[in-house]
């Protein structure tokens, strides 16, 4: 009983923080993941971005299912082959009085991808840019290697900075907020890591009016107690609700719930490279070839898995069956890509072929504290696996040492997740099933050493290519290629659901960020 | 000098006894019975321990067999019915276990890693408590001060950085709570000991010139045995609850073959969602196993302590 205990006491203390009076034009919001930092250039994390909206502005601003729309750059196009032309808008001024200016551009740029100790960094999207030449204070320049479409996708993941309050600055001037300066709609007023993030409306912001005065973000990764707080009326706004809870929060009249589908897909990466994988043994413990070179062994994984079972029980229903790499209506999905079937029997009978006609042994790993349900969507896929004979063990841990470990190649099967942060097809396909290449970018997320060479020659067509409509094609191609051959294995796409208080209502977004910009006040 | 004189008195009063071998035992036992709340402890401790060892005849379900349990029949309420026809008594789990099999191979797992580090941590304790105290000098202040450090770091801390490092498995659990929890039983049996140590037999003992190993074991070990035992039994509590604290945080077991605390942990997350059963069972059973403990190590300690007979 002692842990019930602990847990419960968690949810009273939780509970207990949150009881200072605000006032009607405040805005409190528990978060389910904490920034790591406000620095927007130290960690490329969902959390991170979200925040880093509020203080700072980028040149192309990401709507609700991340398209894209004119921030402090008004306008944008190709001039030629390798240079694109961004226009900025005038007369924007940082928070502190400052004009903004094309010079803080270059600075942004600059210092995006080289900031020390990123745990991830933002280089994957400041790396195409070869050159910038300032035409005059609000025209710049970006010259690539060659043609690079995806320019305008990759800016909209930086967030601008001004040189007079940054140059020099470390991440911890940005979190002390010396350095914390944007042109964004909100102000840092105090960052307490484990505590509570306080912003406050810029009255000089560019655009529309911010809502609320101040907007007091406080973690609460415990998912009871952040419903516990949102019931109590201690919190206007939470992310991540719990799955198992928004059947009853549906029929609460207190609280309004809203989801969006996510650009967030969830898969299984499979060790298709080493001949021999770490978690892999005959059923008798002896070692054998890795099975999963075989792509008949990949197909049959994936016939074996109920993705609807997976989605009904263990999701509640909040998330949608997948069999590529994005949901419908997302740039470079393809239509000719259906959700593999359901299929033990014809599962069983690939394996047989493929020379495992008795099975053998696995061990999956997953995190559990990442993705919503991870572990016990481990468990679940290790129960559909059991089914056709191999006989599955499963291993799940926080996520602290699970992405080291997935990183370090110590897993055969493993359970992970990728949002699309630039909102297309090509973010994924070139993190996590291109050939791995460090000097060249490619396939830094891909934990599987998936390798193909009509799909690498695909993808970096598709990189190059400036007309949309022929990107889209080829960007198609390549997800095609990818899954016929089981490079990885898609499970679903993640639905994110935030609740709020009577009295406010949010806009979900496909890129999981918690916004105070997309909050609106009902009466 | 009135503790010197008492002795030979004992030894008196303890040798026409020893003759009637199981005289003691009875008195005991006879003690032990007065207390009917510890019988009743005691009654359920037995009953908790048949349906641990007897489990794979008694579950309905091989909980820990992924073939056997269904994901579609994840969530049921008590007393609903698989496709199959078995009926869930307690309910099912978000994967679709049997809740009430969950249990019983739970309260199997839970148990062992309870008796069997204590079990160790109590040899490996007893003896280097005993050690310190008869050797004294260097050799204990070395032993305590490591007993100290280590006692004043809170447990569950010591376990999760073990853990962390070790990893998952019964066995590693069972490594960290014996780490953790040794340092209890060699402080106690060492302040036993150094009572002990300076009695008449002890000397007696070694004028005779026994070699140390036996005198440490055939003559220290047997008079500390009581206060170790009351310990034994309080720590074995402890470890079990020590154990579901780390399932509960996720680290310890694998999630396959969950014990109480890790079936405790699963229903959690649904506690606000109205299926109270899948945390409400196993805590119950984990209350009850605890108390049932405590129950019978409470009236040991009562009837073992010479300060408190009549």
């Amino acid at each position: 009983m002692r842990p019930l205990m602990y847990a419960l006491s968690g949810v009273f203390t939780a509970a207990a923080l949150f009881s200072a009076p605000v006032s009607a034009a405040d805005l409190r919001v528990a978060l389910s993941t904490e920034p790591t930092s406000i620095d927007p250039h130290y960690h490329n994390l969902s959390p991170n971005n979200a925040l880093a909206t509020h203080i700072f502005g980028s040149l192309i601003e990401q709507g609700p299912t991340q398209e894209l729309q004119p921030g402090l750059a008004l306008s944008w196009k190709p001039i030629k082959d390798d240079t694109w032309e961004f226009k900025l808008r005038q007369g924007v001024k940082f928070q502190d009085g400052s004009p903004f200016t094309a010079d803080d551009v270059v600075f942004t740029i600059n210092r995006a991808g080289n900031v020390p100790d990123s745990p991830s960094s933002f280089g994957i999207y400041t790396k195409p840019v070869k050159e910038m030449k300032v035409i005059d204070d609000h025209t710049v320049h970006f010259i690539t290697d060659g043609p690079y479409p995806l320019l305008p996708n990759d800016l909209s993941g930086i967030r601008i900075i001004s040189r007079k309050n940054a140059e020099g600055a470390t991440t911890a001037d940005f979190n002390s907020g010396k350095a914390a300066v944007g042109a964004g709609p909100y102000k840092l007023v105090s960052f307490t890591p484990g505590q509570s993030i306080i912003l406050e409306a810029n009255p000089t912001y560019w655009g529309e009016k911010p809502q609320f005065d101040k907007v007091i973000f406080r973690p609460v990764t415990n998912p009871a107690a952040r419903v516990a707080a949102l019931l109590s009326g201690d919190v206007d706004l939470v992310d991540g609700v719990p799955t198992a809870d928004i059947a009853q929060l549906k029929k609460n009249p207190a609280v309004s719930l809203d989801d969006a589908v996510s650009n967030r897909i969830i898969y299984l990466h499979i060790d298709s490279d080493r001949d021999v994988t770490p978690h892999v043994t005959a059923k008798d413990g002896k070692e054998i070839k890795n099975p999963f070179k075989d792509v008949r062994v990949r197909k049959a994984i994936s016939m074996a898995i109920n993705r609807q079972a997976i989605v009904d029980r263990v999701m509640e229903g909040l998330a949608i069956p997948a069999g590529q790499l994005l949901p419908k209506g997302f740039f470079g999905v393809s239509p000719n890509i259906q959700v593999p079937k359901y299929d033990p029997e014809a599962a069983k009978k690939l394996l047989a072929e493929a020379g495992y006609k008795d099975g053998f042994k696995l061990t999956i790993h997953g995190p559990n504290d990442r993705y919503i349900n991870d572990a016990q969507i481990v468990q679940a896929i290790a129960q559909m696996l059991s089914r056709i004979g191999i006989d599955t063990a499963v291993d799940t841990m926080p996520r602290s040492t699970f992405f080291g470990r997935a990183s370090k190649l110590e897993f055969s099967l493993m359970l992970v997740g990728w949002g699309s942060g630039t909102g297309e097809a090509s973010s994924p396909l070139k993190s996590l099933l291109a050939t791995y290449d460090k000097a060249a970018g490619m396939g830094p997320s891909n934990r599987g050493r998936y390798s193909n060479k009509e799909f690498d020659e695909t993808l970096a067509k598709a990189l190059v290519t400036v007309d949309d409509a022929a990107r889209e094609k080829l960007l198609q191609k390549a997800t095609e290629i990818a899954m016929a051959d089981v490079g990885l294995i898609p499970l679903h796409y993640e639905v994110s659901t935030w609740a709020t208080r009577k009295g406010f209502k949010y806009e979900g977004r496909s890129d999981q960020g918690t916004q105070a910009m997309g909050v609106s006040i009902v009466k | 000098m009135s503790t010197s004189h008492s002795e030979p008195v004992a030894s008196v009063e303890v040798a026409p006894s020893a003759r009637k071998a199981i005289a003691p035992w009875r008195r005991l036992l006879s003690a032990f019975l007065e207390s009917k709340l510890a019988v009743v402890g005691l009654v359920g401790l037995v009953l908790i321990l048949l349906v641990a060892i007897f489990a794979p005849w008694l579950s309905p379900q091989d909980p820990f067999d992924l073939t056997q349990i269904d994901i579609m029949d994840s969530k049921l309420p008590p007393g609903s019915e698989s496709y199959t026809g078995m009926v869930y008594w307690l309910g099912t789990d978000g994967q679709g276990r049997d809740m009430l099999s969950g249990i019983f191979y739970g309260l199997r797992i839970s148990l062992t890693v309870g008796i069997l580090s204590g079990f160790f941590a109590l040899i490996i304790g007893t003896s280097v408590g005993l050690s310190a105290a008869y050797f004294g000098g260097r050799i204990e202040t070395l032993i305590m001060r490591i007993v100290d450090l280590q006692l004043s770091f809170p447990a569950i801390l010591v376990a999760l950085i073990l853990l962390a490092i070790l990893g998952r498995g019964v066995d590693k659990v069972i490594l960290a709570l014996v780490i953790v929890q040794w340092a209890y039983y060699a402080r106690t049996s060492r302040s036993a000991a150094l009572v002990e140590r300076r009695k008449e037999y002890i000397e007696a003992a070694r004028s005779l010139a026994l070699s140390t190993p036996r005198i440490i074991f055939r003559h220290l070990l047997p008079n500390c045995l009581p206060p170790v035992i009351v310990i034994g039994t309080v720590q074995v509590a402890n470890a079990i609850a020590l154990e579901a604290t780390l399932s509960f945080l996720g680290i310890g077991l694998p999630v396959t073959e969950p014990s109480l605390g890790l079936l405790i942990s699963n229903g959690f997350n649904y506690l606000l969602s109205g299926r109270y059963w899948i945390s409400f069972f196993p805590g119950l059973a984990l209350l009850l196993t605890i108390v049932a403990i405590n129950l019978v190590g409470d009236q040991l300690r009562d009837i073992l302590n010479p300060r408190l007979q009549r």
